[in-house]
């Protein structure tokens, strides 16, 4: 049961709120004047947030049951202390649709967070009505929490998705719809509701009265009562255009201020491999710690790509299953079947030890002034690799050239691009190996290439 | 009883249908179970987990755990919750977290089929509570070995009491330990005895000087002492971890009454920062120097030779011939240890050296030579070794380092 008292309720609590009313024809008053409305007060019968990761924007869509009379009705909608963007809020009916028809919509002067359609109604009674408006302020993030056996050659992933809503407004039993994309604005929505329907681009109007926190006091825990049998309920994936789309199944209280995290999805046995990377120009001395995964299907994932979020990574330690900390870090949006590395620092268990054993300056060319015109250099250079860990491990060691070069070694070795090559070194537990390369760099007019 | 009753890291399990809303006050009625078991994982240097079991009364239906704290640092983004006894019938999917604004706090949601205890398991990263290693080592009058004493030491500022809490540290085994709120607990976790060490001293010719008699105080050369961590040392499990070591030598104790036996004793011989060692790897600890070994080098041979002149007779390329001399004096009565480190920019090839066996390049611009003085190998004793090399295609702007 409701208040109609709401906006003594929303100004005491200081929260946003959203008021529609019905006002009849016939008692309607102008606007301008002292706007008294005789109203009845439906509240959402359903919410529906599409919540975007890319952009401040989330999609609202709610029904609620209107009672229009025969002829014109008037409907206010009016929000404070939120983040809708005035020029987004639409109203249709989804009953009767043939007899309700939006004649116009009114941002009253002087009066802010505002909005009155004028309806024709050639029908009396109950209409259900789909009101839809965009918001800023809820966002959404994925975060994973990768736990690695033992010897770290399989993990078990598991994703959430945590919801926050710093929107002003309240929304309980909502369902929840996330997408994974990047849209395009062209003008922010937070600006746009900062606007308010000064904005050149206003739009039309709906109605209804909602005491958020009445909502809350009231709705949340029975809602909550009415969902205990949600055990294991599922993140529906779809497919749209670019887009993916995932629609939480059940309902979600959502209220300004909180967030939330519903779980997504925990597929045990991914196969992992503990990949360790060393490249000087980008990490110094360190030997930097990956767990490198496919989104595949083989992979036991590769049903549909993953946002990107945050990671923390565990190992299991024993048959207790307690944990030791492997590390944090941000996953990029991860496609189908691509391979991912997660980076997980530094990891000093595993050395990689280079060193220059021989420089050498040779085949010397002159001009014709006898100064130095080309000149070669010819380097050895050893790798001392040990793995301290008790698990395998692969070592991928990058080096960057520049110039004329050849490389020279037993070692195996895979050319990245035209300037850098990587060695892959597999390495059992406690395993030491040497690596050795002779690199030829050619200058001046010794070059060739 | 309404009271929010918060401990520093708390938990509470709430009956939904005693919660009125978690806008208002968030009135928590409660059941406060204590902690059944924590475990702290000190294996990485840069995070400390700390995971805690508490059992939990669940009713049938929605139940909601509340986990609050103050005081305490937590990453809240790493808080989990793992059941432990029904894993399979409360499975991660059912359980959401909400995160109310403005605390440090958060509710876990999830159904139970039945009325149950549950063992849950909550992990987290907690700030304030780290570790590092000392090493303390005795080392016997000749030098050769020493008893190595590696200490943990805890250091408890993350707001929490410990009460057996079971700490890992990545090898070995685990340990339990009350540590109280601030304070510093020091544990030994490896004693080897007789442990062999090498001695020595390092003269580099990068840093040191060349001819000490100009210098106006005695020429100290570094002291180190090398350990192996090998199996041949008693040591090779698992890698060293970096820390301060402190060195201390046996000593007679005098006694002032002169019927008395002497006694052992130590004296600190000095001290420095053991960096992380692999197995099989040394660790070399700088504890002072010596005074009592002197090197003197000179260069006696500096000779250019194939100079190549341009049209402006200029040098622009020219090769080397080098001749170096050192003399080394040892006026211990033991015999010593001594590296020395020589640099070499560019290219260059080794002609002729008077100490071959004890010769090894390091990399391409150093080399050293690993010598055994003699005892009192000084004046007409003192060792001598004479090198001769080329430095090639010389340019003036050749490299020294990598």
């Amino acid at each position: 049961m409701r208040k109609p008292a709401l906006c003594a309720w929303a100004a005491a609590f200081g929260r946003g709120w959203l008021l529609s009313s019905l006002a009849a024809v016939g008692t309607f008053v102008p606007v301008a004047q002292a706007r008294i409305n005789v109203t009845t007060l439906p509240g959402r019968d359903t919410v529906q947030l599409t919540v975007y990761n890319s952009a401040d924007l989330t999609m609202v869509k709610e029904t609620r049951t209107l009672v229009l009379r025969k002829g014109l009705n008037h409907l206010e909608f009016s929000w404070a202390n939120t983040l809708i963007d005035p020029t987004s809020v639409e109203f249709r009916a989804l009953t009767h649709a043939d007899d309700v028809d939006v004649l116009d919509v009114s941002f009253p002067p002087r009066v802010t967070d505002t909005l009155e359609w004028r309806i024709n109604s050639e029908y009396s009674g109950e209409v259900k009505v789909e009101i839809r408006y965009f918001t800023s302020g809820i966002s959404w993030v994925a975060d994973y929490v990768a736990e690695a056996s033992k010897d770290e050659k399989a993990m078990s992933l598991a994703g959430s998705v945590r919801v926050n809503n710093n929107s002003g407004e309240d929304y309980e039993n909502a369902q929840v719809r996330l997408v994974v994309g990047v849209v395009r604005l062209v003008e922010q929505i937070r600006q746009l509701a900062q606007a308010g329907h000064a904005s050149p681009s206003a739009a039309p109007a709906t109605l209804q009265t909602i005491n958020s926190w009445q909502f809350a006091a009231e709705g949340k825990f029975s809602a909550a009562l009415d969902q205990a049998d949600r055990n294991g309920r599922q993140i529906v994936k779809e497919e749209m255009s670019e887009y993916f789309l995932y629609t939480v199944e059940g309902r979600d209280t959502i209220l300004n201020g909180w967030s939330k995290r519903l779980p997504s999805f925990k597929t045990p046995n991914v196969p992992v491999t503990s990949y360790y990377k060393f490249e000087k120009e980008r990490w110094g001395d360190s030997v930097m710690r990956y767990y490198r995964f496919t989104n595949s299907l083989p992979s036991k994932l590769g049903n549909e790509p993953l946002p990107d979020g945050a990671v923390k990574a565990f190992r299991v330690v024993n048959d207790d299953k307690l944990y030791q900390y492997v590390g944090a870090t941000q996953v990029k949006y991860i496609p189908v079947n691509e391979t991912v590395e997660l980076e997980l620092g530094n990891d000093p268990e595993v050395l990689i030890k280079p060193t220059l054993m021989n420089w050498q300056k040779t085949d010397i060319k002159y001009d014709q002034n006898d100064n130095v015109s080309g000149w070669t250099i010819k380097q050895t250079w050893q790798f001392e690799v040990q793995n301290s860990k008790e698990i395998d491990v692969v070592l991928d060691i990058r080096r960057n050239f520049s110039g004329d070069w050849d490389l020279d070694t037993k070692a195996d070795r895979e050319k990245v691009d035209a300037n850098s090559v990587k060695f892959i070194v597999p390495l059992k537990p406690h395993e030491k190996k040497t690596i050795s390369y002779d690199l030829t760099s050619r200058f001046g007019v010794n070059v060739t290439r | 009883m309404k009271n929010c009753v918060m401990k520093k890291v708390c938990c509470v399990l709430a009956l939904l249908v005693f919660l009125p809303s978690m806008t208002q006050a968030r009135i928590k009625l409660v059941a406060l179970p204590e902690r059944a078991r924590v475990v702290v994982a000190l294996n990485n240097q840069n995070a400390t987990l700390l995971e805690e079991e508490r059992v939990l009364t669940l009713q049938k239906g929605m139940n909601q755990v509340d986990f609050s704290w103050r005081g305490v640092n937590i990453d809240p983004s790493t808080i989990q919750l793992r059941l432990m006894t029904h894993p399979d019938q409360i499975g991660f999917k059912s359980i959401t977290t909400s995160y109310p604004p403005n605390e440090n706090a958060l509710v876990w949601e999830f159904p139970s089929p039945t009325a149950t205890e549950e063992r849950v398991r909550i992990s987290y990263i907690l700030s304030g509570l780290s570790r590092e290693v000392v090493y303390k080592a005795v080392a016997e009058p000749d030098e050769k070995s020493l008893t190595l004493r590696n200490y943990l030491r805890l250091r408890n500022n993350s707001g929490e009491d410990l009460t057996d809490a079971e700490l890992n540290l990545g090898y070995g085994q685990g340990f339990k330990k009350n540590i109280a709120n601030e304070e510093v607990l020091e544990m030994l976790s490896e004693r080897v005895e007789a442990m062999p060490i090498k001695k020595t001293l390092t003269w580099d010719a990068a840093t040191q000087p060349w001819k000490p008699e100009y210098e106006k105080k005695t020429v100290g050369l570094p002291l180190y002492y090398v350990l192996t961590n090998s199996a041949a040392s008693k040591l090779g499990t698992h890698t060293l971890q970096p820390g301060k070591a402190r060195i201390f030598i046996k000593t007679k104790e005098i006694t002032d009454t002169p019927d008395a036996e002497t006694g052992d004793g130590v004296t600190f011989t000095g001290e420095d920062w053991a960096t992380l060692t692999p197995v099989d790897r040394e660790m070399k600890l700088f504890i002072g120097q010596s005074r009592d070994v002197k090197v003197t080098q000179l260069k006696v041979k500096d000779d250019r030779t194939r100079i190549i002149r341009n049209r402006s007779n200029a040098d622009v390329i020219w090769d080397t011939d080098e001749i170096y001399k050192v003399e080394v004096e040892n006026f211990k009565k033991q015999a010593v240890n001594l590296t020395l480190v020589e640099h070499v920019p560019g290219s260059w090839k080794m002609i002729e050296n008077s100490h071959p066996s004890q010769y090894t390049r390091k990399d391409a611009f150093s080399f050293e030579y690993n010598l055994q003085l003699p005892a009192e190998s000084n004046g007409t004793n003192k060792t001598v070794v004479t090198f001769n090399l080329n430095r090639l295609n010389v340019q003036n702007n050749d490299p020294s380092s990598y």
